[in-house]
């Protein structure tokens, strides 16, 4: 690989090891990888926060170990909950009654009196009859997705479903049949085509690179004709969407047209894990087949006190998600006057879309960082080529002078660059 | 051997290798000119389809130039460049 060669590489290109032994990276990889400019762009990864994860933090600086004051605009602490006085102290409660770690899986030891509380509060809050957690999202649908489908069946699954989905029907020896992003027409082929089959649909609430959201209604409808069983990831949606936050099956009023409800404490919530909310005999079935569940140990029960606060004051203050809610509009208002592509967005998550060249997306990101902002780039393969972009997360807890400031940074490093408003 | 590759000889290592990561295809009777994807692959059906030729080949190729391609005839035009 040459130098002229290695910014046409990207990390979809090296997957395969060619090496005989096992235990060394591609030979390739490691020249890709030790370029200056490609370790500039990795330097993005893994970059340490020094404090909580709210709009004012600390980011340590992975090449220059520098650290810096930083507008967040990354943390998927939509809420704000992660540090909220009563969530904190709920969890320095419980650790002071449990310790650390649940010491055991859920099927065994690892089950507390706060783990059986809290999915009875988050059945009755999805209005479910049945709930089981998760370690973490990502197991979450691991699992579910496993111990629901089996050799022979079909998932078929929305093109921008998160890796997890794609995972749990690897593990379940599921054949995967993707249909168009938000395409009824091309969900009904799909199922057509696998008519006869046992077949299972999943969505997003929102999509996590576009912060677009699932057309419910209409996607429902192509299943239902099917009679084929939606399951609905809300992981970014939950807490978010809904006139009390139950998610996006609230917000169109399908909440009881939706076979599985999965979500996640890790982003609005503040916390890590996932949950899965259905009917009850279907989870006391699920939690027999799926391998993250069992052999993985539960939560710890201090986290667990924790989520259970997190969705108290969730419920009890609708003020955090209403906050939340104007400052997406005042974002989305700042950004539209620099003329910036926000795709679909209309939720929380809302992507800046640069184009196709990655190397400016990078410039673009390391100026934001001099300038005390950090944006977390997207590049291929993450999101397609042509559309690499930044996403931005916006939380309740951002000050209106926060916004200001962070859509000044974005107009001189994004938007002037871009062309898209005058040198002036 | 690579000057020893000929373009029907790609297409090939592509309709073999499609035809192990897909259920139900016929790949005898594909025309080169069709998508991976109008024979019913999603998008991790083609990386690992292009994956597993580019091993057999010995190649690399960035998947960023990849994503304009239309057909199984335009890959192995691709694959061409780099044997």
């Amino acid at each position: 690989m040459g130098p002229d060669e290695i910014l046409k590489f990207s990390l979809a290109d090296f997957t395969y090891n060619d090496s005989r032994d096992v235990l060394t990276p591609p030979g390739d990889f490691d020249t890709w990888a030790d370029d200056p400019r490609i370790s500039v762009a990795m330097s993005f990864f893994e970059q340490p926060l020094q404090e909580a994860p709210t709009p004012r933090t600390t980011l340590g600086h992975r090449l220059s170990g520098e650290q810096r004051p930083m507008i967040n605009l990354t943390s998927y602490n939509y809420l704000g909950l992660s540090t909220h006085p009563e969530v904190v102290q709920a969890a320095v409660e419980a650790l002071e009654v449990y310790g650390v770690g649940a010491s055991g899986a859920a099927m065994l030891s690892g089950t507390f009196d706060q783990h059986e509380a809290f999915c009875e509060e988050l059945a009755e809050f999805k209005g479910t009859g049945g709930c089981m957690l998760f370690p973490s999202g990502y197991a979450g649908n691991l699992g579910a997705i496993q111990a629901l489908m089996q050799k022979g069946d079909v998932l078929v699954i929305d093109s921008k479903c998160h890796r997890s989905i794609v995972d749990g029907a690897k593990l379940a020896g599921a054949r995967l049949a993707t249909f168009e992003h938000n395409d009824p027409a091309s969900l009904d082929q799909q199922l057509e085509r696998f008519e006869g089959k046992r077949r299972m649909v999943v969505v997003e609430g929102v999509y996590s690179m576009d912060g677009d959201v699932a057309d419910l209604p209409a996607l429902l409808e192509v299943c239902e004709a099917h009679e084929v069983p939606l399951y609905l990831d809300e992981a970014h949606s939950t807490l978010v969407f809904g006139e009390t936050g139950k998610g996006l099956s609230e917000h169109f009023g399908v909440e009881g047209r939706v076979g599985v409800h999965f979500g996640t404490l890790s982003k609005s919530f503040g916390g890590i894990g996932g949950f899965v909310c259905a009917d009850e005999r279907l989870i006391r079935y699920m939690k027999c087949y799926a391998s993250p569940f069992q052999f993985s140990c539960a939560l710890p029960p201090a986290v667990v006190a924790a989520m259970r606060k997190s969705l108290e004051v969730a419920r009890r203050d609708e003020t955090l998600r209403r906050r939340l809610w104007r400052n997406v509009e005042r974002f989305r208002e700042n950004l539209e006057v620099l003329n910036l592509d926000l795709g679909d967005s209309c939720s929380q998550v809302i992507p800046i879309i640069v184009g196709a060249n990655g190397e400016e997306l990078i410039t673009m990101a390391m100026a934001a960082q001099e300038r005390g902002l950090y944006l977390q780039p997207i590049d291929f393969p993450a999101v397609e080529a042509h559309a690499r972009r930044f996403r931005i997360s916006v939380s309740a807890q951002l000050t209106e002078a926060d916004i200001d400031e962070a859509c000044n940074v974005i107009e001189d490093v994004i938007a002037r660059p871009l062309g898209r408003v005058g040198a002036a | 051997m690579t000057e020893e590759w000929t373009k029907e000889a790609v297409v090939e290592v592509i309709l073999k290798n499609l035809r192990e990561n897909l259920y139900d295809v016929d790949t005898e009777t594909i025309d080169p000119k069709s998508s991976m994807k109008d024979h019913g692959a999603n998008s991790l059906d083609v990386i690992e389809v292009v994956s597993a030729t580019m091993r057999e080949l010995e190649i690399r190729v960035p998947r960023s130039e990849l994503t304009q391609i239309e057909n199984i005839e335009q890959l192995a035009e691709k694959f061409m460049e780099y044997l």
